[in-house]
C-alpha cells in the first residue's frame, strides 16, 4: 500500500478510533519519520518511555508495527505497518463474511481475535473457559425452566444465536472452530518473522542466500537468475511458516472428511466433529490472516457485480464457482517475486473447477431454470456458446476476430451449429407450443387462471432442461459477457482470470462514479475518449451527438473532477494559445488513483464529522457511561437526552457504514 | 489566336461549336471531365485539327458552355455546363460579378465563405459585397449555414442543396443539432434492441424481492420465512414456499407480484438470453426496422447513421456489442434491471403526471457509487476541504444536512442529564 498523505492520516485516525490516542500518535510519528528506535521516538513524541512502551505493546499486539533487530545491535527499529492499520476498517465486513460462511461460533472466535490481536491458543481457551463458567453458573440457577442444560454443549450450534447463551459452548468446540478457520487460511500462525517488514525479510533472505551459495559474488545473468529464484524460494519458505498449522492439520488427514460435515450449515453433529479434530498446541500464537480474508471479500464483491449484470441465479452459481476456485488461493494479488514461478502451490490453487464440482456444491433448493431467458433451439449457436479458451487473454485483446456486420454468415452457421448442438443439447427440446421466441411472453404466464396454469405446466415440463445443462448455461453466460467473468478453459472446466476481470470492475466503478456525478452524457464522452484515444475538441460533438456548447461545459466539469484530461498542442513554434489544438483524452489509471485518494479523504471526513458529533454530544455520551445508566439508557435518561443519544447512535451508524462502503471501493481499486 | 485561325470562318466555327457541345452532353454528366483527346475522339473536329479544336473550345468557354479545369492527372480538361446556367453567366453585368459567381459556383454544395471569396479574388470588400447583393437579388445564390463553422457567412448557388458536410447530416436542422430528434430516435433504437435482445418473462427471480429492500418492496408472506438457518447473505436463499414448490413445475411468481401490485407489467422481468443466442439485432436490422416504422418520414437514414446512434448507446453503457459466429449484434446491458414498460409509454405517463418522481432516462439507473452516496463525492469544494482549511468537515453543512442534523446546530447544554 502506497503511503499517501490521506492514507496515512486515515490510518492514524483509525487507530485512534479503535486503540486510543497514544498508539495513534506513535503510529503517525512512525509514518512521518520512518523507522525509528525507542529513543528516537521518545524524542519525536516527547512521551515518557513508559507511555511509549505501552503504546508500542498495543500496536504490536495488533500487528500494526514491524520491528527489526539487527544482529548484535541493542535497539530495535520500529516501523508502521500501514496495511494492517488500514485493515482495521474491515473488521465488520470480515465478521459478517465469517458469520455467513462458517456460522456464529466462528464469528465469535474471529471477533475475539480481532479485538485482542494475536493470541496464544491457551489464552483464548482460558478466556472462553471463564465465560462458559459464568454462563453455566447462571444457567444452573435457571435450570428448571431451561431445556438446554449445559450438557447439551454444541449440539444445537445452529439455534444458539437466538437463544441466550454463548455461541461457543465448549473448549472442544472452540478447538474445532479454530481448526476449521485455520484450514480455510483465515487464521494463521504468528512466527518469528511475522513482525519483520517485507524489506527486512528480503534483505535477510538475500544475505543468507549469498552467504550460502554465492560466496564469490554474483556474476553473469545466469547466476543472477539463480540468485533470484533462490531468494524467491527463501521468501516463500518464510511466508509458508505461517501456514504450518494448516499443514499439520492436513497431514492429519481428517480435513477432507470433516469439511464435508461442516459444509452443511446445520451441524447437528458437532460432537462427531470434535472427536476427529486434533488438539491444537496451546502455545501456538494465532492471528487473523487478512490476505485470505480479502480473497473471500473479493469473491463476494464479484458476486455482487455479477448480480448487477445478470441477476441472482447466475450470480449464485458464480459464487459457488469462485468459492471452489479460490479455496486454496492465499492472496488476491500474486507477489511479483515470490509467485513468478508457474508451478507454485499458490498458483495451482487457481487452476480450474469442473462442472461436476460446481453441481455438487449447489444448494438443492436453488432453481436454476430461473434468471435465464429461453430461445428456440434454432436461435442458439451451441458452437459459439461452447467455445473453449484454453489460455488466458494476452494483454487487452478486445476485438478477437474479424467481425462481419450483418447476418451474412448466419446461414452457413445453421448447419455447423446444429451438428454439434446434438452433443450437448440432446435433451433440449423446443417448447411444445413453440411460441417462446424472443419476446414470447405467451408461453409462460403462470399467473392466469387455474386451467391455463395446468396447460402451462405441461409445456414447461417439456421445455425444462436437466440441471447440469441449466448450470452449464449459467456458466456459459458468464463466460460470454464482455467483462469475462469466467473463462471456459476446457470442455467441462471453468476458471477466472482475476486480473483482467478486476480491471473491468475497476473501470465499472469509475463509470458509476462518472455517471452519478456527470450524468449519462458525461459517461458517454469519457467512454468515447477511452475507445478512440486522444480527440480534438472539434471532433467530439459529431461522435457524441451533442451540442457543442453543452459538450464543452461537460468536458470542463469532468476535467475538474479528474475524469478527463486535456493536452495542448501548439500549432507552431510560437505556441500561441489561441491557435493551439486541444486534445482531450482519458487516462483511466490516473482517474482511478484520484478516485482512491478521494475515497481516503472522504473516509477521513466521515471520521472527523463523527469526532465533531462526539464532541457536541459529550455530555450525553458521558451520561451513558455511568454504570447506573449503562444498558438501561431508555429508562434512566430523560426523554430529550435519550433522543439525542439515539440520534447520535443513528448518525454514528450512518457514518460507519459509509466508511465501510467507501472501503468497498478502496478494496476494488487497491487490493483486489 | 486570331492569326492562327484565319482559315476558319465564324459560321463554320458556330456549327462546330453547337455540334461539339451537343456531343459532349451526350457523353456524360456535368461533372465529367473531358480531356483534349476525349474531345478530338468525338469526331466532330475534322482531321483532328488541334488549332480548330482550340478555337471551338475557346468559343464555348466564352459562352460559358464549357468550363476549363486544370487537373493534376490529366492536365487541362473541360466539363460542360447547361445552357440555362450559362445564360446566368452571360447575363451578369460585369466581370467582377462573373468572377464572384463562378467562384461560388465552383465551391459547389459545400458553399463558400465570403471572406474566402474576397481573398481569392483579391478584390475590395465593397466590390464583393455589391456583387453578392446583386446575385442574391437575382436569385442566383443563397446564403447558407455550415455546421462546422456556424459563425461564417457562407454562400451557395441557389439551385443546389447544401452538402451533408455543411448541414451536418440527418441530425441537423437549420445548422443546429436537433437533439430532440436524436433523442427520440435513440429511444426507438434502444427499445428495439431491448425487446429483441432480452427475454420478457413473468418468472420470479429468487431473492429479487429480498435483495432490494431499498426500493420499498413489500415482503410477501413467503419471504418472511427467511429464517436464520442456512441463510445466505447473497440473497440466494429462497423462502420455504419456493422450496416446497421445487418439484412442482410451475414457477411460483415472486411474492412481490402477489402482494397486490397495480400494473401487470410490474412482475414482468427481462432476462438475459441464453448463451450462444444468435439473433441479437444487428445494425442493418435496426436500420431496416427504423425505415419500415416510418418514424423518420422525410429523412432517410443510412446504416452508417444508425451505427452512429447505436455507438452512442454503447458509449452510454446501455447496449453492448456481442459477436456470435462473426455476426455482430447488440444487446442491452443489465437485462434484469431494465424497465419492462416501453420508454414511450413512460413518456406518455409523465404527461399525465405519473412517475414524475423518477428521472426519465433510457435504461436503469447506474449502481450508486460509494462516493456519491455522501456529500463529499459531489462536493464542489472538496479540494479545499480539510482540517485547518477554508472549509473543513467539522464546519461542513453538507455533512450535517446529510445526517439530518441541520436543524440543531447549536444546542444549549442543560445541567441535569438524567431524570431522577
Ligand atoms: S466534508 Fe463537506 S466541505 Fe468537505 S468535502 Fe465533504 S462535503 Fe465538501
Amino acid at each position: 500500500m502506497l503511503v499517501t498523505k490521506p492514507a496515512a492520516e486515515l490510518c492514524s485516525l483509525l487507530i485512534d478510533e479503535l486503540h486510543g490516542e497514544l498508539p495513534s500518535r506513535i503510529f503517525s510519528t512512525l509514518l512521518n519519520k520512518g523507522r525509528s528506535t525507542l529513543p528516537q521516538l521518545a524524542q519525536y513524541t516527547a512521551m515518557t518511555p513508559r507511555q511509549l512502551r505501552h503504546g508500542i505493546a498495543v500496536l504490536i499486539q495488533h500487528n500494526l508495527l514491524y520491528y527489526h533487530l539487527e544482529p548484535g545491535s541493542e535497539l530495535a527499529f520500529y516501523e508502521a505497518n500501514i496495511d494492517h492499520a488500514y485493515n482495521l476498517i474491515r473488521t465488520g465486513k470480515i465478521l459478517e463474511m465469517v458469520d455467513t460462511s462458517f456460522g456464529a461460533p466462528a464469528k465469535d472466535v474471529v471477533q475475539n481475535l480481532l479485538l485482542s490481536g494475536q493470541t496464544r491458543i491457551s489464552d483464548l481457551i482460558a478466556a472462553y473457559q471463564g465465560k462458559m463458567d459464568q454462563v453455566n453458573k447462571a444457567t444452573a440457577h435457571a435450570a428448571s425452566d431451561d431445556p438446554f442444560g449445559p450438557e447439551t454443549n454444541g449440539v444445537n450450534g445452529d439455534s444458539s444465536p437466538k437463544k441466550p447463551g454463548l455461541p461457543v459452548k465448549s473448549t472442544a468446540q472452540l478447538n474445532s472452530v479454530i481448526c476449521r478457520l485455520v484450514e480455510a487460511q483465515l487464521i494463521d500462525v504468528v512466527h518469528t518473522k511475522t513482525f519483520e517488514s517485507p524489506q527486512d525479510i528480503l534483505k535477510t533472505v538475500e544475505k543468507e542466500v549469498i552467504d550460502k551459495h554465492f560466496r564469490g559474488g554474483v556474476k553473469g545473468t545466469k547466476a543472477k537468475a539463480e540468485l533470484e529464484s533462490l531468494v524467491a524460494e527463501g521468501l516463500r519458505k518464510v511466508r509458508d511458516e505461517s501456514k504450518s498449522l494448516k499443514r499439520k492439520l492436513e497431514q492429519n488427514g481428517a480435513a477432507s472428511k470433516r469439511r464435508k460435515l461442516f459444509a452443511g450449515a446445520g451441524t447437528a453433529n458437532g460432537g462427531l466433529d470434535e472427536e476427529v479434530d486434533p488438539l491444537l498446541d496451546p502455545k501456538q500464537v494465532i492471528r487473523i490472516n487478512y490476505e485470505k480474508c480479502l480473497v473471500d471479500l473479493r469473491n463476494r464483491r464479484l458476486v455482487q457485480f455479477a448480480t448487477d449484470v445478470f441477476g441472482e441465479t447466475t450470480a449464485y452459481v458464480y459464487g459457488i464457482l469462485l468459492k471452489l476456485l479460490t479455496k486454496d488461493l492465499a492472496r488476491c494479488r500474486p507477489d511479483p517475486v515470490m509467485d513468478s514461478r508457474k508451478d507454485d502451490d499458490d498458483r495451482q490453487g487457481i487452476s480450474s473447477v469442473s462442472t461436476a464440482q460446481i453441481l455438487d456444491n449447489l444448494k438443492t433448493s436453488v432453481d436454476l431454470s430461473l434468471g435465464m431467458g429461453k430461445a428456440d433451439r434454432q436461435q442458439i449457436s451451441s458452437r459459439a456458446a461452447n467455445k473453449v479458451h484454453e489460455n488466458p487473454p494476452k494483454k487487452k485483446t478486445l476485438i478477437e476476430e474479424a467481425e462481419v456486420v450483418g447476418d451474412a454468415s448466419a446461414d452457413e452457421d445453421e448447419d455447423g451449429g446444429s451438428n454439434d448442438e446434438s452433443d450437448y443439447d440432446s435433451d433440449y427440446k423446443p417448447s411444445a407450443n413453440g411460441t417462446n421466441g424472443t419476446n414470447g411472453v405467451n408461453g409462460l404466464n403462470g399467473t392466469n387462471g387455474a386451467k391455463v396454469k395446468f396447460d402451462d405446466s405441461a409445456a414447461n415440463k417439456d421445455r425444462r432442461l436437466d440441471r447440469p445443462t441449466q448450470l452449464r448455461q449459467h456458466l456459459l453466460l458468464l463466460a460470454e459477457s464482455p467483462q469475462r467473468f469466467v473463462r471456459h478453459c476446457g470442455q467441462e472446466d471453468w476458471t477466472v482470470d482475476f486480473e483482467p476481470l478486476m480491471g473491468a470492475l475497476r473501470e465499472a466503478e469509475l463509470d458509476w462514479m462518472i455517471e452519478n456525478t456527470s450524468g449519462q452524457q458525461g459517461l458517454r464522452l469519457v467512454r468515447i475518449l477511452r475507445a478512440k484515444g486522444k480527440l480534438d475538441e472539434k471532433a467530439l460533438p459529431n461522435v457524441a451527438l451533442m451540442r457543442k456548447s453543452e459538450l464543452q461545459q461537460k468536458m470542463l466539469e469532468m476535467q475538474t473532477a479528474g475524469f478527463v484530461h486535456v493536452q495542448e498542442v501548439p500549432r507552431d513554434v510560437k505556441a500561441d494559445v489561441k491557435k493551439s489544438f486541444f486534445l482531450w483524452y482519458c487516462d483511466v489509471n490516473r482517474s482511478l488513483d484520484r478516485l482512491l485518494d478521494t475515497s481516503y479523504k472522504s473516509m477521513i471526513h466521515c471520521i472527523q464529522v463523527l469526532d465533531l458529533l462526539r464532541e457536541k454530544e459529550k455530555d450525553v455520551l458521558a451520561t451513558t457511561k455511568r454504570t447506573d445508566v449503562r444498558g438501561r439508557e431508555k429508562d434512566t435518561m430523560r426523554k430529550e437526552y435519550y433522543e439525542r443519544y439515539s440520534r447520535f447512535l443513528e448518525n454514528e451508524r450512518q457514518l460507519f457504514s459509509q466508511v465501510m462502503r467507501l472501503d468497498d471501493l478502496v478494496s476494488v481499486l487497491r487490493d483486489f | 489566336m486570331a492569326s492562327d485561325a484565319s482559315s476558319a470562318n465564324p459560321a463554320k466555327i458556330q456549327v462546330l461549336k453547337d455540334a461539339l457541345y451537343e456531343e459532349v452532353r451526350q457523353h456524360g454528366s456535368q461533372t465529367r471531365l473531358f480531356t483534349q483527346k476525349d474531345l478530338l475522339d468525338l469526331d466532330i473536329i475534322p482531321n483532328n485539327n488541334i488549332s480548330l479544336l482550340i478555337q471551338v473550345v475557346q468559343g464555348l468557354c466564352d459562352d460559358k458552355l464549357l468550363v476549363a479545369t486544370a487537373n493534376p492527372h490529366t492536365g487541362l480538361a473541360w466539363r460542360w455546363r447547361s445552357r440555362e446556367d450559362a445564360r446566368k453567366y452571360t447575363s451578369l453585368p460585369d466581370d467582377e460579378t462573373v468572377m464572384v459567381y463562378s467562384i461560388i459556383d465552383e465551391a459547389g454544395a459545400d458553399g463558400i465563405w465570403n471572406r474566402t471569396i474576397k481573398n481569392r479574388l483579391n478584390m475590395h470588400e465593397a466590390v464583393v459585397k455589391n456583387c453578392i447583393k446583386y446575385l442574391e437579388t437575382k436569385g442566383y445564390i443563397a446564403s447558407m449555414k455550415n455546421v462546422e463553422h456556424p459563425n461564417k457567412k457562407m454562400y451557395i448557388v441557389a439551385n443546389l442543396k447544401p452538402s451533408e458536410r455543411a448541414t451536418g447530416g440527418p441530425w441537423f436542422t437549420d445548422g443546429e443539432l436537433d437533439t430532440a430528434f436524436v433523442e427520440e430516435l435513440q429511444a426507438v433504437v434502444f427499445e428495439y434492441i431491448k425487446t429483441n435482445s432480452a427475454y420478457l418473462s413473468s418468472q420470479g427471480q429468487p431473492g429479487g424481492r429480498t435483495r432490494a429492500p431499498k426500493k420499498g418492496t413489500i415482503r410477501g408472506g413467503g419471504a418472511a420465512a427467511l429464517d436464520g438457518s442456512g441463510s445466505d447473505a447473497r440473497g440466494t436463499k429462497r423462502s420455504a414456499a419456493d422450496i416446497s414448490n421445487d418439484d412442482d413445475v410451475v414457477v411460483t411468481p415472486a411474492p412481490t407480484s402477489t402482494t397486490g401490485s397495480k400494473s401487470k407489467s410490474s412482475h414482468m422481468i427481462y432476462l438475459p438470453m441464453p448463451p450462444g443466442y444468435k439473433k441479437y439485432p444487428t445494425v442493418p436490422e435496426i436500420a431496416k426496422f427504423i425505415q419500415q416504422s416510418g418514424i423518420t418520414n422525410n429523412t432517410t437514414l443510412t446504416e452508417a447513421d444508425i451505427q452512429q446512434l447505436v455507438d452512442v448507446l454503447m458509449y452510454d453503457g446501455l447496449v453492448e456489442p456481442i459477436t456470435v459466429n462473426r455476426r455482430r449484434g447488440y444487446r442491452v446491458t443489465r437485462a434484469m434491471k431494465q424497465d419492462t414498460v416501453p420508454f414511450h409509454q413512460r413518456q406518455k405517463e409523465r404527461e399525465t403526471g405519473i412517475g414524475l418522481d423518477k428521472a426519465l432516462r433510457l435504461g436503469p439507473e447506474p449502481p450508486s457509487s460509494a462516493l456519491t452516496e455522501m456529500p463529499c463525492g459531489r462536493c464542489p469544494v472538496f479540494e479545499l476541504c480539510g482540517e485547518g482549511g477554508p472549509v473543513s468537515p467539522k464546519t461542513c453543512v453538507y455533512m450535517l444536512e446529510w445526517l439530518g442534523l441541520e436543524a440543531q446546530v447549536k444546542v444549549a447544554v442543560p445541567a441535569a442529564m438524567v431524570s431522577s
